[in-house]
């Protein structure tokens, strides 16, 4: 009986020393919050990941100044754990969410149509009426559901064609006279005549960006504006034609995954990537010694004179509708969103700010020492006003893995337009 | 006292039995009961059968079907019979440095299977390790990832590799407790070492082929990081999975009640593939 004895009161000793630990956990919050600005606590969490990190703590300090006893506790989730951790969050009704979240673009109209009301409505807190006009509104539609916006803009991508200005030298090509898909197509015949070199490095069986890029530029997306499937659509049947002729003709080097990827373009396999602004970060993290060896043009237009402005990724800030603390986490989002000292700061990082007004700011015009000179954010900021809006709705991921899957079809010999096709039928009846 | 001590061994399995019943028992039962029901506008509403009746008509569900049963019936005899090989022979008595070997070919089963699977999905890029050894001995490069076939071929091959080692430590331990007289008696009635591997080691194995039969087709039945890593399902839906599916239907497309009826088919045909596995291997 005294074994027995014992036994129990190990562990009752060990369940009692469980819910110690969170008692002193969340002493030590109360107490920080005390410590600070009285008697509500000023604490909020937040997701996020990579480079976003500096750029909330150094937000989180410079609201401090004007609230004094904020504390920002920024949790580091890369993802796609941290989608994952949302979407179980989510499902729980909101249950262990932090008070903001990271999400990026491609994500943000599938959770928001999945659980409405697990997102603070910031038009209630009237964001829209009083800063929409500082964001492109490709943008400002993206994090709408009914006319209502749901998060803040943070970074866009706004896409060009990152390309090696020492190769094109060497093969002698002429990047002003890159004006369309077909030049650009022609280009890559010349750099795999003169150097051996591929053009690009698309993932065609799995990754299907490009193409996405050159859907939006033609103003339209998987779906049209009014939510109708359009995956077989003319702009369609060209976007995914550039990209067949690319790996058919030999021009694309098939690179599997973000790791080979980004290996390629550092080790000169590959001699373009045509992708958001975004990539400059990881380019100049990857490839520190191709300083001065890269530049950037704007896409190629699918026809003479046609748009050459897309978008492809960037992020947002959504706020919990579980917070403890609304005010205090719509008035902190309001302040990162719209500060242009927080959005120099993320740029510092590679991010592109989706605030616009910054563009007048010198950073703008200095040219950058990696791009040979080139002030590409100038360039970058000068497309932001032509991107058209691209049409996520909640059956994005859905849509995109059909996309994908037309897109290896392609690769792999069918007829563009009867991949395409297809695919548009398997959809329709994946979401009807 | 004779009651306490009756309630003695409860309280030493209570501890189990509660953390069973919370983490495996509940998450089982929630997930059958969510397989009849769908998520509309915010809140579930039961369903019946239609999830399951959704299944029947999709093609997606079907290739996956079919691409994990490629997979299986490749990938287990294949492991299973390198790993019994590997096994005898280093039960061997004339083997040296034993313990050199047994460890190198376990050594895979430890790797985590995130970094295994990276580092396979780089060795099979195009211009990656693979087909720079081939092209040595004059063989043209093969599309590792980015063909239907061979895609499934890469994850049969790394799954290969990652569980060789596994089960052929299970033969081994088993191999240990047939007598040394059998083989001596074998060999003395004049069979070969051959003739000894199948009359001797395969008959007294059969209950560990048995049970790694069965763990090899639960797993092959659930994968998922393979695929998910090296190909994450592609090309087109060339190694979709039904485990890939399940992950994709719940976390991509919060379509959380339709995964659950897929890991339930799931779960019928472990049981099916079971049963025909005792019954053809087991003892009556």
């Amino acid at each position: 009986m005294k074994k027995i004895g014992l036994f129990l009161g190990v562990t009752a000793l060990a369940l009692a020393g469980c819910s110690g630990n969170d008692g002193g956990n969340n002493g030590d919050n109360n107490a920080a919050g005390d410590n600070g600005g009285g008697e509500e606590t000023q604490t909020l969490t937040a997701w996020a990941w990579n480079i976003n990190i500096p750029v909330l703590e150094e937000a989180a300090e410079l609201f401090a100044e004007e609230n004094p006893g904020f504390e920002l506790d920024i949790v580091e989730t890369g993802t796609p754990d941290v989608y994952q951790q949302i979407t179980t969050g989510l499902q729980a009704n909101g249950e262990g969410l932090p008070d903001i979240m990271l999400v990026e673009d491609d994500r943000l109209q599938g959770y928001l149509n999945s659980f409405p009301d697990s997102f603070m409505n910031l038009s209630e807190y009237g964001f829209e009426e009083e800063h929409g006009e500082k964001f492109p509104e490709f943008k400002t539609e993206l994090l709408s559901l009914d006319g209502d916006m749901y998060g803040v803009p943070f970074d866009a991508g706004p896409a060009g064609v990152f390309y090696r200005v020492d190769l094109f030298e060497e093969a002698g090509i002429d990047v002003d006279s890159i004006e369309t898909w077909d030049d650009f197509i022609e280009a890559g015949h010349t750099l795999r005549d003169e150097l051996d070199v591929a053009i690009t490095g698309i993932d065609v069986n799995n990754d299907d960006g490009t193409y996405r890029i050159m859907l939006n530029q033609q103003g339209t997306f998987y779906f049209d504006e009014e939510n109708n499937i359009n995956l077989n659509s003319e702009e369609s049947v060209k976007a995914m034609d550039v990209v067949a002729r690319l790996d058919e003709e030999g021009l694309n080097e098939n690179l599997v995954g973000w790791d080979a990827w980004l290996g390629g373009l550092a080790n000169g396999d590959v001699a373009t990537a045509p992708t958001g602004a975004w990539l400059t970060g990881s380019l100049i993290a990857q490839a520190p010694e191709l300083e001065g060896k890269w530049g950037v043009m704007p896409l190629p237009a699918m026809e003479e004179g046609g748009n050459r402005a897309a978008n492809l990724g960037g992020s947002n800030y959504m706020i919990s509708a579980n917070t403890e603390n609304p005010d205090l986490a719509y008035e902190f989002m309001e302040f990162f969103s719209t500060s242009e000292e927080v959005q120099l700061a993320a740029m510092e990082g590679g991010l592109f700010p989706s605030l616009n007004t910054i563009y007048e700011n010198e950073v703008f015009t200095e040219p950058h020492p990696y791009f040979a000179d080139q002030p590409i954010w100038e360039m970058f900021a000068g497309m932001m006003n032509d991107i058209p809006f691209a049409n996520y709705t909640g059956d994005y991921a859905i849509a995109r893995d059909e996309a994908e899957t037309a897109q290896a079809e392609v690769v792999g010999g069918m007829d563009v337009e009867e991949a395409l096709q297809s695919a548009q039928e398997r959809l329709e009846n994946r979401i009807k | 006292m004779v009651d306490q001590t009756k309630r003695v061994p409860y309280f030493f399995i209570a501890p189990a039995v509660i953390l069973f019943a919370i983490f495996t028992l509940y998450p089982i039962l929630a997930s059958l009961y969510l397989s009849f029901q769908t998520y509309e506008g915010g809140t579930y509403t039961f369903a019946g059968l239609d999830n399951y009746t959704r299944l029947m008509g999709d093609s997606i569900f079907w290739t996956a079907l079919s691409n994990t049963f490629f997979i299986f019936i490749f990938q287990v005899p294949i492991m299973l019979i390198l790993a019994m090989i590997l096994a005898s022979v280093l039960n061997s008595q004339l083997l040296r440095l034993k313990g050199f070997f047994r460890v190198s070919f376990f050594l895979p089963a430890v790797t985590s299977l995130v970094a295994y699977s990276l580092l396979f999905s780089i060795m099979l890029q195009n211009n990656g390790l693979f087909n720079e050894i081939l092209s040595y001995v004059g063989i043209d490069a093969i599309p590792w990832l980015s063909d239907s076939f061979w895609a499934k071929f890469s994850i049969v091959m790394a799954m290969t590799w990652r569980w060789t080692g596994y089960n052929m430590i299970i033969f081994l331990a088993a191999l240990q407790n047939i007598p040394e007289e059998m083989y001596e008696a074998a060999s003395i009635d004049g069979a070969g070492k051959i003739r000894q591997f199948f009359s001797i080691t395969v008959p007294s194995l059969k209950p560990i082929i048995l049970f790694a039969g069965i763990l090899s087709t639960i797993g092959t039945l659930q994968l998922f990081d393979e695929p998910f890593n090296l190909t994450s399902g592609g090309p087109g839906n060339a190694t979709m999975t039904l485990g890939l599916y399940i992950y994709e239907n719940g976390f991509e497309y919060f379509d959380f009640s339709y995964g659950s009826a897929i890991a339930y088919v799931v779960v019928m045909l472990v049981a099916i593939l079971s049963y025909v596995q005792f019954k053809f291997t087991g003892d009556k």
